[in-house]
């Protein structure tokens, strides 16, 4: 059983793995953001498959939803997310509260712009996730008062 | 994925994309390759009938195991589909009688969690063709118990 | 069958997976960045050096062992203390050298490798290198410089996994340790 910890290490240093590697700029940047997304992705799609094994058949993709904000998320974060809203259009808004890994950040402001890097590899682990139980999406996320983040998924129709 | 049992073949697909192909066939040659294959096609589109069946009590929408999709002249056909969208079939020979339901309940299972194992592993590319060597010695496995 | 999932014990688990899932995803960025297997390794050491420079702060926190004061129990501290804590394993200590100054890790089983099936081209990859580099850094923030590194590996067909740890000597105190 590996402990939380652990992986808290694992996740930072994968994010100064992708950005020591890289230069500045913008679109190193999105490149950087973009690597870090596409590992949390297959990671979603393994811990969908594992997770889902056992579970009764999915109704619809609000039961999936909310298998993501309560199920999932208590798994992989400890807590379920604080608060789910949709337009009943394809777009979910997830609101975590206390989102764990930003919890190695400071509050101050300088740190803002680097929220988004702690935030990508979730992003993906959600995308990932939803991929695999056939939900395609498209995952945001962005931090406005720290350390409190919002998921925003986009249901693309196939 | 296809094994034999009792000289038969079961299949293992993925759906991509509205197209269903193999990841995984393990046969025993037979002299009805046609016939069986058509079969298998057949039953892909049984499998994707069930589950999507709205307002039909086809079978519990709620279970991944499908259980007897539709039996032909010389074939059974189990169906079971996982929250995943990945579809396994099972094809048993008409004649044989001995295999029960629980059994194919239990096959399912064991190639259910062999396969997530499989997407588990960081160097299997989901939707590649599976080339797994503890699949493989797993589905032989079962393959020679059935027999 | 039960089609119920059991929450509590599947939420313990898919934890340990997040961390044993995430690590193979590195891996194999890795494996694509990189030309070859060597070259992965290497980054699987100095990540792991990285890691275990911050790892001890969180160990000496957790645990309450004081200073060890000689090798041995240093390598007991390691199985038995942090291996559990972090990786819920205990591996045995053994294969002491005669000098008392190399021993050997046998882990049974390493969840890092957990569904992990090593592709026919990478017979040279040391998936689980990273335990190397994190000892090495965690011992340095302790005043030992240790060799660590891999003599058997079930990823490669060995029967078990055996991390060999040599002691080469002792730091002084006001050495800064950089990130690699």
């Amino acid at each position: 059983m590996a402990d939380e910890a652990l992986f808290q290490f694992l996740h930072n240093e994968l994010i100064q793995y992708v950005y020591k590697s890289s230069e500045q700029g913008e679109m190193e940047n999105a490149r950087c953001i973009t690597k870090l997304e596409n590992m949390g992705f297959r990671v979603g799609q393994g811990l969908i498959e594992r997770f889902t094994k056992d579970t009764a058949r999915f109704k619809d993709e609000l039961d999936v939803m909310k298998f993501i904000c309560k199920d999932f998320w208590t798994s992989v974060f400890k807590k379920q997310i604080d608060n789910l809203r949709t337009n009943h259009q394809g777009i979910y808004v997830l609101q975590d509260n206390k989102f764990r890994l930003l919890s190695q950040l400071s509050a101050g402001k300088q740190y803002l712009e680097h929220a988004p890097k702690y935030l990508a590899f979730t992003c993906g682990l959600v995308r990932g996730g939803l991929a695999n139980l056939g939900v395609k999406s498209i995952v945001t996320a962005e931090v406005s008062v720290m350390p409190a983040c919002k998921f925003q998924v986009m249901i693309q129709k196939v | 994925m296809m094994t034999m049992l009792g000289g038969e073949p079961f299949l293992l697909v993925s759906k991509q994309e509205q197209q269903n192909y193999p990841l995984y066939i393990r046969s025993v040659p037979s002299d009805s390759e046609l016939k069986f294959h058509y079969t298998v096609h057949t039953s892909l589109d049984v499998v994707e009938e069930k589950v999507s069946a709205v307002g039909k009590v086809i079978v519990d929408q709620r279970e991944l195991y499908l259980g007897l999709l539709y039996p032909t002249e010389d074939y059974k056909v189990y169906g079971y589909v996982t929250n995943s969208k990945v579809k396994f079939v099972i094809v048993v020979d008409s004649s044989n009688t001995s295999l029960r339901d629980n059994e194919i309940r239990s096959m399912f299972r064991k190639l259910h969690n062999s396969f997530t194992d499989v997407m588990c592993n960081p160097f299997y590319n989901p939707g590649d063709p599976i080339q797994s060597k503890v699949f493989d010695s797993m589905v032989s496995s079962m393959m020679v118990q059935t027999c | 069958m039960s089609r119920q999932s059991n929450r509590t014990t599947e939420s313990k688990k898919m934890n340990s997976e997040l961390f044993t899932l995430t690590y193979g995803a590195l891996v194999t960025q890795l494996c694509k960045d990189y030309e070859n297997d060597e070259e992965v390794n290497k980054q699987l050491d100095k990540m792991g050096y990285n890691i275990g420079v911050r790892l001890i702060e969180d160990f000496l926190a957790r645990s309450s062992v004081g200073r060890c004061h000689d090798f041995r129990e240093t390598a007991d501290v390691i199985a038995k203390v942090a291996f559990k804590m972090y990786l819920g394993i205990t591996p045995s200590v053994t294969n002491w050298s005669p000098a008392g100054d190399e021993f050997s890790l046998i882990l049974e089983n390493n969840p890092l490798v957990d569904f992990v099936e090593l592709p026919d081209n990478h017979s040279n990859l040391v998936y689980s290198n990273i335990l190397c580099g994190v000892l090495r850094g965690a011992l340095e923030m302790v005043q030992m410089a240790v060799d660590v590194r891999f003599a058997q590996d079930t990823l490669r067909g060995d029967n078990v996994t055996e991390i060999r740890m040599k002691f080469v000597k002792r730091i002084e105190e006001n050495l800064p340790a950089g990130d690699e």
